[in-house]
């Protein structure tokens, strides 16, 4: 009865102060200053578009697949919640990059995904509500995430000469793990016996 | 031979569980091969689908390996059947097809239709599926709730955890469906699925699990190995509910979380540390010479996993001052591809290799394939996180320290994907071994 007891408090106190934590995470002075979606708007050919049509298009369209937003999602292109800073601002520009894609870096033109111009605003609407979120300073100061400029870098490929280290690395690595699995196995064997 | 009959209706959560593992492990080499290629592979499948696709195989055989293993382990425990033996078909087919029409959404419907496919990390599922895929894990609860209400027999404290972790799980989904115009409170309640379960729901169906699987091959007392289970259960409820602040650092919410969460999530290794202490005493008491010993090794698999893929790969990057810095980069994906699979993907062994062995009544099976499998999984799983790791450090000192742009540390990166692919081939050659060794020991009797 008393291990109930023991359980009980331990899911009852930290569930209970998710409330008050919770609460002050979005309601009251403490919050961070972070804009309102519905009025972080972007205006295309006379209509406008605000972050909250725009985060639909984003989630829509599955930019978290490859990118990330505020750190979360994946990596294997470079974070978007600074993005709208790195392109200076440029509605047009950005919305341009999303269209026609960088297909020789791995980003896919969105425009072969179905994106229409109207989406791709959406969602410049929705990242330059991003850049306006609050992360108590995330990322850093001096990181290309946060002060680079758009990534002028071309993609390189695997090549198989200069990652002889690598190689060795990874026989060494290996080496090691393979000792650890036979000093295991072997003194499986003599408690046996 | 088999005293409940429904059990026998579980042995395909198994199978079904480590083939679509045995999908995932496939997606992730296509996706790696992304990597290493980037731009010039013309995978027929764009990234991001492979990547949703990847996850959400994940979450299905997660589910139907814990829903498989609380089937076959419930009746023993509470001394009666289950209460409707017919619904653990049903469920089964039903979450099959679900998790058919997501990968077909995923594959054809991205960027389509927000209803079929959402785009939210982990929750990519669209709307529709969400809602038959809760219907579904819902009608799990009440057939396991009425079960258990109804039983024969006082029941025991692991399978009371692992039922409140199952049940934990299947509640959890829900707060990620709702919702929020502003993406900081989409992210704070998508967090409370994805961490919810990883750092609290799936921990108690881990304590619970290894604590029944331990207590069906040795001959340890109940008592020992429920000794620890009060206090492990409540000091993963303690840090991890709260220590859900770990993912609120960045996200726009209130700084107070940088030390709460910070706080808290650095505790969350030690009920960790106790759980693989506790069953390193178990094992050290048992006197039985021990038959099921592939079991064994997926059980101490699944606790070291526990211990240093969650524990201390968590540990690493959890306080803020570090995490600042390695947010969003390689070492999270190192961390990820140690606590998974090292702790649920050997938990769903081990309930495999209880549970087809019994059902099939094969219980003296051949051992050695299975522990080849399970050392090759361990050799390919270790190369792919070491090699994500040693990614992680270098981008983090060069990205995010030194102010290199994304692109050139990606193509500074590219032999340690290439390694990362390495450990994947090998992975996946470990799970085809499992794999065949499972089928093998399971044929004709089950399907």
């Amino acid at each position: 009865m008393n291990n109930v007891r023991l359980v009980l408090i331990g899911l009852l106190i930290p569930s209970l102060l998710m409330i008050p934590y919770s609460i002050i995470s979005f309601y009251t002075d403490f919050a961070n200053k972070n804009p309102e979606p519905a009025q972080v708007t972007v205006s295309f050919q006379g209509k406008v578009y605000n972050a909250i049509e725009g985060k639909r298009a984003f989630e829509q369209y599955q930019c978290m697949g490859c990118h990330s937003i505020v750190g979360n999602g994946a990596y294997f292109g470079p974070d978007l919640t600074n993005v709208y800073k790195r392109i200076k601002g440029n509605d047009a520009a950005l919305a341009a990059y999303l269209l026609s894609g960088v297909p020789a870096k791995g980003m896919p033109p969105m425009r072969e995904r179905e994106m229409s111009e109207e989406d791709a605003y959406r969602t410049v609407a929705f990242l330059k509500y991003a850049q306006m979120l609050d992360t108590n300073g995330w990322p850093n100061n001096g990181s290309w995430d946060r002060d680079g400029n758009i990534d002028g870098v071309p993609a390189k490929q695997i090549s198989p000469s200069g990652i002889w280290q690598i190689i060795l690395g990874i026989i060494f690595i290996n080496f090691l793990i393979f000792i650890v699995i036979m000093v295991y196995e072997s003194e499986k064997e003599e408690e046996h016996d | 031979m088999i005293e409940y009959p429904s059990i026998a209706r579980t042995g395909k959560y198994f199978v079904t569980a480590i083939l679509l593992f045995i999908f995932q492990m496939i997606l992730g080499l296509i996706m790696s091969f992304d990597f290493v290629l980037r731009g010039t592979s013309n995978t027929p499948v764009p990234f991001d689908i492979l990547k949703s696709l990847h996850l959400n195989v994940m979450v299905l055989w997660l589910l139907l390996g814990f829903i498989g293993g609380l089937y076959f382990l419930l009746p023993k425990e509470v001394g009666r059947d289950v209460k409707y033996p017919v619904l653990i078909d049903f469920q089964f087919w039903f979450l099959l097809l679900i998790g058919i029409g997501i990968i077909i959404s995923e594959l054809f419907f991205t960027g389509k239709n927000w209803w079929l496919v959402e785009g939210r990390e982990y929750v990519e599922a669209g709307r529709f599926w969400d809602i038959l895929l809760t219907l579904g894990l819902l009608s799990v609860v009440y057939n396991v709730g009425i079960t258990i209400h109804e039983r024969k027999r006082h029941m025991s404290s692991p399978m009371l955890v692992l039922a409140a972790g199952a049940v934990g799980s299947i509640l959890m989904y829900i707060p990620g469906e709702i919702w929020f115009n502003s993406i900081i409170a989409a992210e704070y309640f998508r967090w409370w699925v994805v961490h919810y379960w990883v750092e609290a729901t799936f921990e108690l169906i881990a304590a619970g699990a290894i604590a029944l699987i331990l207590l069906s091959i040795t001959d340890v007392r109940r008592e020992i190995i429920e000794k620890y289970l009060a206090i492990e259960v409540a000091l993963v409820l303690i840090t991890g509910i709260i220590g859900q602040g770990h993912h609120y650092y960045w996200i726009g919410t209130p700084g107070f979380w940088l030390f709460v969460g910070g706080l808290f999530s650095a505790l969350e290794p030690v009920p960790l540390f106790l759980m693989a202490w506790s069953a390193y005493k178990d094992l050290k008491e048992n006197k039985k010479p021990m038959q099921n010993k592939v079991a064994l090794y997926m059980i101490i698999g699944a606790t070291l996993g526990n211990l240093l893929g969650a524990g201390v790969w968590g540990f690493i990057h959890t306080l803020p001052q570090i995490n600042f810095f390695t947010h969003g980069t390689q070492i999270t994906a190192s961390h990820a591809h140690f606590a998974t699979p090292g702790t649920y993907l050997f938990l769903v062994l081990g309930f495999a290799y209880i549970a087809i062995p019994a059902l099939s009544d094969r219980t003296n099976f051949f051992q050695l394939r299975g522990k080849i499998g399970f050392w090759i999984l361990v050799i390919g799983f270790l190369n792919m996180i070491i090699a994500l790791l040693l990614a992680g450090i270098i981008q983090v000192q060069l990205q995010r320290i030194s102010g290199m742009s994304f692109m050139e540390v990606q193509n500074i990166l590219l032999p340690f994907y290439g390694w990362r692919t390495i450990g994947g081939v090998i992975a996946l050659m470990g799970g085809l071994v499992v794999t065949y060794d499972i089928i093998m020991i399971g044929r004709k009797k089950i399907v």
